[in-house]
């Protein structure tokens, strides 16, 4: 009895370890080492990678691309978080409703999550192509002018954010829409019985027992626009003159076209801290507000 | 506050082939209790929910106070409603939850407040009024839910099944409060229950239903006493009525009156079947359940099983013999085929039986006791 009770941690190492093993490897020590190579030059040629301090933080400060791309995420961020939080609960609210051909159009509203960003991309590529894409071909008809969406850098950006969002509603609807069944329908009948509106409902039942999924989907929301990048590889590669360029997309720039892994590892420190400091600012905040049943 | 009126004139609801309402009419007379009774899927929650406007009829017409709401919206109907969720908001607090309603209608907050001290206190809510109804247990939960139906200031009351989510000590508590409130405020009340026992102690007015339609509409007294087909008859009373064919009765009748009785089916209640040496009745106990006060003693006779209610001090036991005598002002006779009751044919087996031998006779008139 007592020796087991005294192997009893080993038992407990060795179930934890596997996964653990795993988590240090890939997750935990990378991160460490990101944070240890910002303080690190990049090795080149036969010079050593040595301890620079802050260094590579201070060129951080001077470069006018990092904060290019730092204002470019910010206003994708703006508008993507919104708008696709808007979408996804009123194409939830929806097909929530007892109407024709439900099934279809919930099947419609979710294909974009299922196709890799990839392929979406090349099918919004069709649509913003100057002259004979989909978007001017419309325009056409109303005989405006045609016009470069991606290589234009006033718009290259927006165009950007609407494959995102358009990109991601679907898959927020999916948990808006589960939300939604999940609340009685007793509640919608007691609040008619009381005379309240359909808008009344939403803003004083719905949307508050709604609020737990809100929190969630806008945390996701956020890493995602830091994170959705795909696409702008296949569409614009950042340009025209980094209009169109994002964080991540300037690290796997700085890493894997220029090679200064070290920048890279500065730029990652950043982006990171920015992403934990918004989802505990987030988590905080909205916490109050969500009731959990 | 008083009550308004309630009719139903020739409702029916489908779904597709489903007929949950077949042609129903029936009158809610204003201020006074109509319990609507019936087992599960009779339609009796559907008729609530045409009452309350949360569904449309198929066709047929829906009157409060006499005009015509068919088209109305719910909250356009002098109705407050009590669902068997309780339906209440989760995120809100017992006193947001009971002033819901008068937010929607833009009611000042000394309106609110005044009509929430108010109901809070009739029905003990003074000191819950911050808590979520998940802090609440089944009774108060329920009260809440009363609440918000009494701030309404409306005349009638819908419930659906209010008191099936309590247990049977607090079910019988509220019962008593909700006839109370109903007094209280002289509100009608339509009252969905398939628990009998609530609408015989509860109601002045009993609707029975049946497969969407109704098999009864009478006070809980004439329901019980001379219930209008088979149906009623089964399904009011604990246990309840006990029904076999004439031939029970073979020995006390002539040959061309059991002939006659072929298509009928009879009845009696177990506390009019007497345990009597001379009964003309003669079976074997076949089973005992005790209840304390009463006994239920089964017996068999014939083909037939009979109960019977007798004293919780009885010495019968089973396999015994037992002779049962009855009077026949007791039995009740329903057409096999319709189940519908049958008073004339009542009258002349009463005769029949009061015609018969002595020896019979002293069997069937000695008890008067009831």
């Amino acid at each position: 009895m007592r020796n087991s009770a005294r192997y009893q941690w080993i038992y407990a190492w060795m179930l934890l370890s596997p996964a653990m093993i795993f988590l240090i490897t890939f997750t935990h020590y990378p991160a460490v080492q990101t944070v240890v190579s910002s303080f690190f030059s990049t090795a080149r040629g036969r010079r050593k990678s040595i301890f620079i301090g802050w260094d590579n933080y201070t060129t951080l400060m001077a470069d006018e691309v990092f904060w290019k791309v730092l204002v470019n995420n910010f206003w994708y961020a703006v508008w993507t978080i919104p708008l696709s939080i808007i979408l996804s609960l009123a194409m939830a609210l929806w097909v929530n409703e007892k109407l024709r051909g439900r099934g279809f159009l919930r099947m419609a509203y979710f294909t974009p999550t299922v196709l890799p960003l990839i392929a979406v991309a090349n099918i919004w590529l069709f649509f913003y192509t100057p002259g004979f894409g989909l978007i001017d071909q419309i325009r056409g008809l109303l005989s405006y002018p045609e016009q470069n969406w991606m290589g234009s850098p006033d718009t290259a950006l927006y165009s950007m954010i609407a494959v995102a969002i358009w990109k991601e509603a679907g898959f927020f609807m999916i948990f808006y829409l589960a939300a939604l069944q999940t609340i009685p329908p007793s509640l919608r009948e007691a609040a008619a019985i009381e005379g309240a509106g359909k808008f009344y409902y939403f803003r004083r039942v719905a949307f508050p027992l709604l609020m737990p999924t809100t929190l969630f989907v806008s945390v996701n929301a956020v890493i995602n626009s830091f994170r959705l990048v795909d696409h702008i590889f296949v569409m614009t590669e950042g340009g025209p003159n980094n209009a169109s360029s994002l964080l991540l997309f300037y690290i796997y720039e700085v890493a894997f076209d220029y090679w200064d892994t070290a920048y890279a590892a500065t730029l990652t420190v950043i982006m990171l801290t920015i992403l934990t400091t918004v989802a505990i600012g987030q988590f905080f905040f909205l916490d109050k507000k969500v009731h959990y049943k | 506050m008083s009550g308004g009126s309630v009719s139903l004139k020739g409702v029916t609801k489908s779904w597709g082939v489903n007929t949950a309402l077949n042609n129903v009419s029936l009158d809610v007379p204003a201020g006074q209790f109509t319990a609507l009774l019936g087992p599960s899927g009779c339609g009796k929650s559907t008729a609530l929910r045409i009452v309350s406007g949360l569904d449309d009829p198929t066709s047929g017409q829906v009157f409060i106070d006499g005009e015509d709401v068919t088209d109305a919206a719910p909250a356009a109907r002098d109705i407050a409603m009590v669902f068997q969720s309780y339906a209440l908001f989760p995120h809100l607090s017992v006193a947001e939850n009971i002033v819901f309603g008068l937010r929607v209608r833009g009611l000042s907050r000394n309106e609110r407040d005044q009509k929430l001290a108010s109901a809070a206190e009739l029905l003990g809510l003074r000191r819950l009024l911050d808590r979520k109804p998940s802090q609440l247990s089944g009774g108060q939960q329920q009260r809440v839910a009363l609440g918000r139906a009494i701030v309404a200031d409306k005349s009638i009351f819908l419930m659906d099944e209010p008191l099936s989510n309590l247990d049977a000590k607090l079910r019988a508590e509220m019962r008593e409060e909700i006839r109370d409130l109903q007094r209280r405020l002289g509100v009608t009340m339509l009252y969905v229950t398939h628990d009998q026992v609530e609408a015989v102690t509860m109601a002045d007015q009993v609707v029975l239903m049946n497969h969407g339609q109704i098999e009864q509409m009478a006070s809980p007294r004439v329901m019980y006493e001379a219930p209008a087909t088979l149906f009623a008859a089964k399904f009011i009373g604990t246990p309840p009525m006990v029904t076999f064919s004439i031939k029970l009765l073979a020995s006390a009748l002539t040959s061309e009156f059991l002939q006659k009785c072929q298509n009928f089916t009879f009845g009696i209640r177990p506390e009019a079947l007497v345990p009597d040496d001379n009964g003309a009745i003669a079976g074997q106990v076949a089973h005992i359940e005790y209840l304390g006060a009463d006994t239920m003693v089964e017996c068999k006779v014939g083909e037939e099983t009979l109960l019977c209610r007798v004293s919780g001090k009885t010495r019968l036991a089973s396999g015994m013999e037992i002779r049962l005598a009855l009077n026949a002002n007791d039995l009740h006779v329903f057409e096999t085929a319709s189940g519908r009751r049958e008073d004339t044919m009542l009258k002349e087996i009463e005769m029949a039986l009061s015609s018969q031998t002595a020896g019979s006779v002293s069997a069937f008139q000695t008890q008067t006791q009831r």
